[in-house]
């Protein structure tokens, strides 16, 4: 089936599949959405642009916080805040993710990973520490939309009205002229500086867009959940995009949008049997990078060629 | 009198204890095709980042057709038209050869920012017309990385020449080519050269090649100019064959 | 602002309070040595980022709490629990480079940190399972027990026994690296990596028991703390971060920078603590980050 055949069945598949589901899958079909626009955004960054980040749940967390202070702190109707909420998360996410960048991206490689954890660890303590705007240790809950939306499948087609277009605007961006200069920066960023782009800029504008994204997924999946917690920023919570990235691959554009989904079902089933569930991601790990390196869809490509 | 399309002044450079360049003083003419010889740890390499931005001077100023250029950076001089070829050939390896120019041609159009349409159809025709121009039109779709040595060369090339400089600075642009492809390189960015106008720098140690094309020889020696001129003027210097005791000197016929 | 400023540093007018947070800095510090010099060195050599250094520590304090439990007690019982420790997470080290470790070297870098990453998570859960979701604990040593008292200031002999072990430690280590051949190599290899093999040098096994060292350090640090500190879930999470601040600060690939910094960082913690308990995390990862921009390669690490 060509790729055109594919995306419909997988647009007619997220339609209309919320239907048939009972309600505890619609809220795991939401975490699916939030996830895989979490991971498809930052996968534009690793995959096509090759920066490692060690700190993209920052903006995840940034944004799903932005979210619960909107709703809850910000002293504003229900609906108009709920109205905003989309805005402000990826507003508050971008913040985060201009700063971080600007420090971060004049150094490459392995410092520029390392500030981006020690950025990531500072939002840690500071969701830990301003107990007034954050709840501390003890985060944010009761986050729910307002009204109507509260029933999860109208939630679900909500998530469906953003993550959908977000993902397109993504998918629009690489396959833009600023989307070649990415994979060029990727490839060889000395020869593009010489071809006259100013290499810096380019990653501190994708930076701050993924950033932004990843806000966005933030701010969806807090409201679905239902809190907020400061272990959303926490070091091992960085593994969860790239993860999810090279679980589905991270050479093509919607694979880690496949990984997320893969990721957030194997959590559910998983930790609804044990507790055990880090050594039951530790072993997928495992068996990815040693024996799976190029994901799902690496292995699909592999058994069609 | 026709003002240097590039003056260098005074260009100095120090990595710890060693100092690279030593105060270089250079003036290259409106289409000057000039040859820049010394052997290994002269400074060549060293002159053309500094030159270029991607290392700070220490001390002297680069003037770009009047235009103090000293210490910026190389995608600022590349806008002013300003293209640079690497001794280790750089291109972007996992592009194909059209994406590799089309990425050039968007860049040279400004156009890197634009973040909504598709860039596939972009410069199509113009990307073309450059692989043809260095003899790549067939290797359009492969992917950069999977090229022979001389073909990624020849891509440099048309990525350079993507952005309409006026200026082309090509480090050891034969490298690694045997004796014959050497001479048709070289030849190939000459007769281009001359078509399009460009004023040419290169650096190189196989002195066939530089007799063949060159039309002024600037001779560099532990950081600084030893020697400059016509290629018979300084073949002629006791200083440069000093310096080159030992080694072959090939001369043309 | 005056009041301000005299009721966070109230404490800085009395030389014996100074002075014990001075020795207990210098206690944490060691400990916080102990795990920084592991991961400085495999990073200085092998160029990965062993997140998983947390649960090699707590691994190592797990190991020496059973070794304790289960002897008739008695300081040789101490002993044995320190060498047990040191010894088993030499060995697991060298498993782990040997068996996993090694498969990567040459793949990108998000599998590397993957790597680190699942063993995280996997050997936290392994440590559950084989020592159960409480917290363990095990006693001072008798013969290390009480404290020390000289000029009006009391201080648990134990945390002295750690700055004595401390200081042995780091002595060993400098031994090692400037005095055996092993030595050279290790310091050569966190220079020019390139260069070993090109001087014959075996660099699989080099790595190895780089690699093992570096798991052996953190396992001796887990068994000295064992007696002071909570040993359960999530400690191999927590302890890392501080060791991680530590080499950034001190220099990647650095022990001299490790030394420096752990003792920087154990002795500010202790007078943070202090004057401003709410920040002292804060303004840990501040510095981090403020270090990365200004001088990325830390007090002794080698310039890119």
């Amino acid at each position: 089936m060509k790729p055109a055949g594919w995306l419909a069945l997988g647009a007619a598949a997220l339609l209309a599949l919320p239907l048939a589901l009972s309600e505890f899958w619609i809220f795991i079909a939401i975490e699916v959405l939030a996830f895989a626009l979490y991971a498809v955004s930052f996968n534009v960054l690793l995959g096509y642009g090759g920066m490692l980040s060690f700190g993209h749940a920052a903006f995840f967390g940034v944004g799903g916080y932005a979210a619960a202070i909107l709703m809850k702190k910000a002293g504003l109707p229900p609906g108009v805040a709920f109205a905003l909420l989309p805005l402000v998360a990826m507003a508050a996410a971008a913040v985060a993710a201009a700063v971080v960048g600007y420090f971060s991206v004049r150094r490459a490689g392995i410092y520029f990973a390392m500030l981006t954890f020690a950025f990531q660890m500072l939002l840690y303590a500071v969701a830990l520490k301003a107990t007034g705007l954050t709840g501390g240790d003890d985060g944010m809950t009761g986050l729910k939309p307002p009204g109507l939306l509260a029933a999860p499948l109208a939630y679900y087609y909500f998530a469906l009205a953003l993550v959908a277009p977000a993902l397109y605007v993504l998918h629009r961006l690489v396959s833009s002229p600023f989307g070649y200069a990415l994979r060029a920066l990727r490839a060889n960023p000395r020869r593009l500086q010489y071809s006259g782009v100013d290499v810096r800029a380019h990653q501190l504008a994708t930076f701050v867009v993924t950033g932004a994204f990843a806000g966005l997924a933030g701010g969806i999946f807090a409201l679905s959940s239902g809190n907020v917690f400061p272990g959303w920023l926490n070091w091992t919570a960085s593994a969860t995009p790239i993860v999810m990235a090279v679980l589905g691959g991270v050479h093509t554009f919607l694979g880690p949008a496949l990984g997320a989904a893969v990721y957030v079902v194997l959590e559910v089933l998983i930790s609804g049997r044990t507790e055990y569930w880090p050594l039951a991601m530790g072993s997928i790990i495992l068996v990815l990078v040693l024996l799976m390196p190029e994901g799902l869809t690496g292995l699909a490509k592999r058994r069609t060629a | 009198m026709s003002s240097p399309i590039l003056r260098i002044q005074g260009l100095a450079k120090r990595f710890g204890g060693l100092q690279a360049l030593g105060g270089v003083d250079l003036a290259l003419e409106r289409g000057e095709f000039r040859a820049i010889i010394g052997p290994n740890g002269a400074g060549k390499s060293t002159l053309f980042n500094t030159m270029t931005g991607l290392l700070q001077p220490d001390a002297g100023r680069v003037f770009l057709e009047q235009q103090d250029v000293t210490g910026k950076p190389p995608h600022v001089l590349a806008r002013m038209g300003v293209a640079r070829t690497f001794q280790i050939t750089s291109v972007f390896h996992d592009l194909t050869s059209l994406e590799n120019v089309q990425v050039s041609l968007l860049a040279h159009a400004r156009g890197t920012w634009s973040a909504w349409p598709r860039a596939r159809t972009q410069h199509v025709s113009r990307a073309r017309e450059l692989l043809e121009l260095v003899g790549l039109g067939g290797s359009a779709e492969r992917k950069a990385g999977t090229l022979s040595h001389g073909d990624q060369k020849r891509l440099e090339l048309a990525i350079a020449l993507a952005g309409e400089p006026r200026l082309l600075l090509l480090d050891e642009p034969t490298a690694g080519m045997a004796a014959q492809e050497r001479l048709e390189s070289i030849r190939l960015v000459h007769r281009l050269a001359g078509r399009l106008g460009l004023s040419c720098l290169f650096t190189e140690h196989d002195m066939a090649v530089v007799f063949a094309v060159a039309t002024r020889i600037t001779v560099m020696h532990q950081g600084k100019v030893l020697a400059e001129g016509t290629p018979a003027e300084v073949r002629a210097r006791p200083e440069v064959q000093q310096v080159y005791l030992g080694e072959q000197v090939k001369v043309a016929a | 602002m005056i009041e301000l400023l005299s009721q966070h540093f109230s404490w800085a007018q009395n030389p014996v309070v100074v002075a014990r947070q001075v020795l207990a800095g210098v206690s944490n510090g060691m400990l916080l040595f102990l795990i920084s010099a592991g991961l400085s060195l495999i990073f200085g050599v092998l160029r990965i980022i062993n997140f998983a250094h947390g649960a090699l520590f707590m691994l190592g304090a797990l190991v020496a709490v059973s070794v304790l439990t289960l002897s008739p007690g008695g300081g040789w019982a101490y002993v044995g629990a320190l060498g047990a420790a040191t010894a088993a997470l030499a060995a697991f080290g060298a498993v782990v480079e040997a068996g996993l470790l090694r498969r990567i070297y040459r793949a990108p870098h998000e599998f590397q940190l993957l790597l680190t990453f699942a063993l995280v998570f996997v050997l936290g859960d392994v440590a559950k399972l084989l020592w159960g979701r409480e917290d363990h604990s095990t006693s001072v040593p008798a013969a290390l027990d009480g404290s020390m008292r000289a000029f009006g200031l009391t201080f648990p002999s134990y945390r002295l026994f750690l700055i004595g072990a401390g200081v042995a430690v780091a002595l060993g280590l400098w031994l090692v690296l400037h005095r055996t051949r092993w030595g050279i190599f290790v310091r050569a290899a966190t220079m020019d990596r390139g260069m070993l093999s090109a001087l014959g040098v075996n660099t699989r096994l080099l790595f190895t028991s780089v690699f093992a060292a570096g798991a052996a350090l953190a396992g001796l640090g887990g068994a000295l703390a064992a007696p002071i500190v909570a040993v359960g879930p999530g400690l191999h999470v927590q302890v890392i971060i501080d060791a991680f601040v530590v080499v950034v600060i001190g220099g990647m690939g650095s022990v001299m920078g490790a030394l420096v910094a752990s003792l920087l960082v154990g002795i500010v913690n202790a007078f943070g603590l202090l004057a401003f308990p709410g920040l002292a995390v804060v303004l840990t990862f501040a510095v981090m980050a403020v270090v990365l921009i200004v001088r990325p390669h830390g007090l002794f690490g080698l310039p890119e």
